[in-house]
């Protein structure tokens, strides 16, 4: 079925035609109901920062959520059905209301969330997506693994989109648009609203600091698996403080 | 007897339970692929295939073009007089009832959202919006 439906809407995706393939999960509301039948909110709140190789700390329903295959009323209500109002359930409850507010926000702005939204809280670069971070090619595990998981998958964990998006931003002085392009592009779950603003959140053009972090952090919430394997001299080693210097100039 | 429909479904609401779906569920169903839009942003394949499945999914006659062309032809197809379809912030919803404005009978229905958000409530930080709004579920 890929096939045909490749051949039919050439000139209309990324890859060549020889690389187009079906993303590993299914697109459609059965598809979607089983996954939130597969989900237990049970212990979300502590684990849904941790960014294990199975990915099962979080739901990993937002490809059908964006695509109203499922309903956010819905998903709501399954967890309460199995847990009722927990420290769990509640900090779910949460981010789903994170996407009630960037929709919120994309009804009210339309294609003003592709431009900065408040002044830059630190300078930012305008530079455009280097060619060996888009191939996964910069010796970075971190951050080739989440690209090269992004590229083949559709998916990556809400942590590892924060740290490369932080990198690709703070780092490497890219402008948020073209790291938001290069998701939307990719992400089952890609959506205006939810990217854009993110992106923007991370840049500080709408927050009201910019986000970044450091390798401690990085190291614990993968369980170094990354960094176990990582040869490269490492641009997020150190403190916050020192991050902050080396980043921003001083202190935020 | 009431005019036939069709319903036109579209990436944000792609599945059997779309409002416009629930209104009319025994209507005909249309989903467009927006080539020229598509061949503008030329989104990985994946993401194509995931909506495919999913219009399959939901019973929809599946069609590349341009939409509102599309769903002209479409209900000329299926003899329709109306066309009901769900309301989407994206602006391109809006562009797309701007062209068939007038030119077909048109219903646009409205989403029961899990949290209203009143007009006047300004939206400048997560937090407070949430204390707000989302005290039910807090
Ligand atoms: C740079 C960047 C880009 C992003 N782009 C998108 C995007 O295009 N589409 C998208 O749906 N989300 C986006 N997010 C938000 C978030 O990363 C994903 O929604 C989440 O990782 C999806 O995985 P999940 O379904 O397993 O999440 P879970 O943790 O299981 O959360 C449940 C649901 O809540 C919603 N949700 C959770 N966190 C957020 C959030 N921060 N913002 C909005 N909704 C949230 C999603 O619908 C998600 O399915 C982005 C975040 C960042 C930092």
């Amino acid at each position: 079925m890929a096939q045909w439906l490749a051949d039919r809407l050439v000139g209309c995706y990324a890859e060549d035609r020889s690389g187009a393939k079906a993303a590993p999960v299914q697109g459609g509301r059965e598809a979607g109901l089983s996954v939130l039948r597969g989900f237990s909110v049970v212990g979300y709140a502590t684990r849904r920062n941790f960014v294990p190789g199975d990915l099962t700390t979080v739901s990993r329903l937002s490809p059908y959520l964006r695509h109203g295959m499922l309903g956010l009323a819905e998903v709501a209500e399954a967890v309460r059905a199995e847990v009722g109002r927990t420290a769990d359930a509640v900090k779910f409850w949460a981010e789903l209301g994170w996407r009630v507010f960037w929709r919120g926000l994309f009804a009210r702005l339309g294609r003003s969330v592709y431009s900065d939204l408040e002044p830059a809280k630190v300078p930012l670069g305008s530079g455009t997506m280097p060619p060996e971070v888009e191939r996964g090619e910069t010796g970075l595990v971190c951050m080739d693994e989440t690209v090269r998981e992004l590229v083949a998958t559709g998916y990556i964990h809400y942590h590892a989109r924060m740290w490369f998006a932080s990198y690709l931003v703070h780092h490497r002085k890219v402008s948020w648009r073209e790291g938001e392009r290069f998701f939307y592009r990719h992400l089952l779950d890609g959506d205006p609203a939810s990217n854009a603003l993110s992106w923007q959140w991370v840049a500080s053009t709408f927050s009201s600091k910019p986000y970044f972090f450091n390798r401690e952090n990085v190291e614990k919430y993968t369980a170094g698996r990354w960094c176990a394997r990582c040869q490269a001299r490492c641009p997020f080693d150190g403190s916050y403080s020192a991050l902050e210097t080396r980043l921003f100039g001083g202190k935020l | 007897m009431s005019a036939p429909v069709l319903v036109w479904l579209h990436g944000d609401s792609l599945s059997t339970e779309d409002p416009a779906v629930r209104r009319y569920p025994s209507a005909p169903r249309v989903f467009v692929f927006d080539e020229p839009w598509l061949r503008g942003v030329r989104p990985s394949f994946k993401r194509l295939f995931f909506l495919f499945e999913g219009a399959v999914d939901a019973g929809a006659q599946i069609r590349l073009g341009d939409p509102a062309t599309e769903v002209l032809s479409a209900m000329e197809e299926a003899g329709a007089a109306r066309l009901a379809v769900t309301r989407s912030p994206a602006p391109r919803f809006d562009e797309w009832m701007e062209a068939l404005h007038g030119r077909v009978d048109l219903e646009v229905v409205e989403p029961e959202p899990w949290i209203r958000i009143p007009d006047a409530f300004p939206l400048r930080r997560f937090t407070p919006f949430w204390k707000k709004l989302g005290a039910e579920w807090s």
